[in-house]
């Protein structure tokens, strides 16, 4: 139940089965790119132990920058991706080296800040970024011979991305430098008193986590054709904290869960009743009361009740599975 | 004496207006067991915080292995080959036994652990040291279980152990034995002897029977300064360290 492979193989069934139940091919492709922003949530709440607010700065830019190089450069789509990830990934790195220089609430107030900052800058230079109008029309390039015009082809293409970032996150999490980052997470003190410099690999995580959370941005702009700025908006920060959460932390299956869950469900509640965020509200403080492990520990829990029965082996063992709650 | 393989000059820490060290001139021989002892609050622990670069001096020097190491950050002092134990025990308690002694043993060589692409057990040196370590602490029965399964006895040893891991010219121990039963004391007190062999150690020690039985020298710490330094027999006859201790501790080292 902990192995990689089996994790990846859940992720890829996702990507497959989605189409079958959303009718919508926009929701479902909004499903994997928030899956893929929370997933690089997790590496820093769930396995770095660092609860950032600036998410929503990584994924706004990552959208306007994919924004402004389609419809300002002749740039193909993948470089446009890449450099999506690198503007994700720098500021990133300068974000979390400021905030890392304190520790708790005082680095979360700073997280907090810079999110309010980045989210008026795009709100006040309007010239380049739309403002409150976001930047619209961004042209959906295709790649080589490949049109992404239907909603189902771009799904398979955001498809393809999505389960090369999960294994790709999924090997920096299993990597030495996950492992130093997890052992960072459960006792700072001693991974700095061992040798490790906690700063750096906390930096290190940021650059990572800005990375694929630009790249997130970046596809969130082009599936619907503008780069808004709700995109940038420290709200944005907010549900992609609680999808990661709600998925559980230090399991990146988990934010697929969280991240689909939060999607569908508000679809769904917002289709009953105006009022619904009053609902997932609601939701949310139940989660947050009774099932501190998110879906994914409520699964794991499941399956050890199951396998406890039929008495195997170490089935509620605590191990490196990343079940734990932050 | 042999050479000294740390030594501080003049050594004095500050907590705003309270001196917890001041005037601290330490020599501590290459492979030698040096004891530090003192009552509660005599700036024992304090001492090894400045030692490990985990507090900043206000005053003097710390020479290690001949570089000046008083500016270094504590991290770049266990590359120096400076490692410590926690009084407090200080694991990572969620993860098993045997990755706690690879992420220590790791932590000597810490940027080679920024490599994103390289799965934590390719790193043969990091798990081989972490299996001796392991057989060396009798802990290999109990490897994959959680450190924080394990009873306290076997904390402390894996606490020490985490300071093997980095393989120190140095190993700095805080009250190795503290918390712990007679049985449990007894294996330290082996385990220290015997690391004595192939580090030169630093400890802090309650247990008069240790300090006696295996230092080579010991320091007797007041207030936050030296009372007075020498071989343990010495130090069992000063009247200045009976006083200091009313007398009462100084009976043990018996064996």
């Amino acid at each position: 139940m902990d192995r990689p492979i089996f994790h990846f193989a859940l992720a890829a069934l996702v990507a497959l089965l989605l189409p079958f139940f959303i009718r919508s091919g926009t929701l479902a492709t909004e499903v994997l790119v928030f899956a893929i922003a929370a997933a690089g949530c997790n590496l820093l709440l769930g396995y770095t132990g660092l609860l950032s607010f600036g998410q929503g700065i990584f994924f706004g830019l990552g959208s306007y920058t994919l924004g402004l190089a389609l419809i300002h450069t002749t740039l193909p789509l993948l470089p446009t991706l890449v450099l999506a990830m690198i503007v994700g990934s720098v500021v990133a790195i300068v974000i979390g080296a400021l905030s890392i220089r304190r520790q708790g609430v005082y680095f979360v107030m700073l997280t907090l800040a810079f999110a309010q900052l980045f989210y008026f800058l795009a709100y006040t230079f309007s010239d380049i970024t739309g403002g409150d109008n976001g930047l619209i029309g961004i042209p959906r390039r295709g790649i080589g011979p490949l049109a992404l015009n239907s909603s189902w082809s771009y799904y398979g293409f955001v498809a393809v991305i999505f389960l090369i970032s999960f294994a790709a996150l999924q090997r920096i999490a299993t990597s030495t430098f996950g492992r130093t980052l997890l052992a960072i997470r459960y006792n700072g003190e001693r991974a700095q008193a061992i040798g490790f410099p906690v700063r750096a690999f906390k930096i290190a995580a940021f650059a990572v986590s800005g990375a694929v959370t630009g790249l997130a941005g970046a596809l969130h702009a082009l599936l619907i054709g503008i780069a808004p700025l709700s995109d940038i908006d420290y709200h944005m920060s907010e549900s992609l904290l609680v999808m990661t959460i709600i998925g559980g932390t230090g399991n990146l299956f988990g934010s697929v869960l969280g991240a689909a869950f939060y999607l569908i469900v508000s679809d769904t509640l917002s289709a009953i009743w105006p009022r619904w965020l009053l609902l997932l509200g609601a939701l949310l403080i139940v989660l947050a009361l009774f099932i501190q492990k998110g879906i994914w520990g409520l699964i794991e829990s499941g399956v050890g009740i199951v396998r406890g029965r039929r008495g195997g082996p170490d089935a509620m063992a605590p191990g490196v599975s990343g079940s734990e709650r932050p | 004496m042999k050479g000294a393989l740390l030594s501080t000059d003049g050594l004095g820490v500050r907590y705003g207006s309270f001196t917890a060290l001041s005037e601290v001139s330490l020599s501590i021989g290459a492979n030698t067991i040096h004891s530090v002892i003192g009552p509660n609050g005599a700036g024992k622990t304090t001492l090894f915080h400045a030692l490990t670069g985990r507090v900043r001096p206000s005053a003097g020097r710390i020479d290690f292995n001949g570089h000046d190491i008083t500016a270094l950050t504590d991290d770049r002092r266990v590359r120096r080959g400076l490692a410590r134990s926690f009084q407090v025990t200080s694991l990572f308690h969620r993860l098993s036994v045997r990755e706690n002694l690879r992420l220590a043993a790791q932590g000597r060589t810490p940027w080679q652990a920024l490599k994103m692409w390289q799965p934590a057990e390719r790193n043969q040196d990091a798990t081989a040291i972490a299996d001796s370590i392991l057989e060396r602490l009798e802990l290999t029965r109990v490897a994959g279980r959680s450190a924080e399964e394990l009873s306290h006895g076997q904390q402390r040893r894996l606490e020490v152990g985490m300071a093997m891991a980095s393989r120190p010219l140095l190993i700095l121990l805080d009250e190795p034995t503290s918390g712990m039963g007679i049985d449990d004391i007894a294996t330290m007190k082996r385990l220290i002897a015997d690391l004595g062999r192939d580090h030169t150690v630093l400890f802090i020690e309650h247990n008069m029977g240790i300090v006696m039985d295996i230092s080579d020298r010991v320091t007797v710490m007041q207030s936050g300064r030296k009372l007075v330094e020498g071989a343990p027999g010495e130090i069992r006859d000063n009247p200045e360290v009976r006083r200091a201790y009313l007398g009462s501790m100084m009976t043990g080292g018996r064996a």
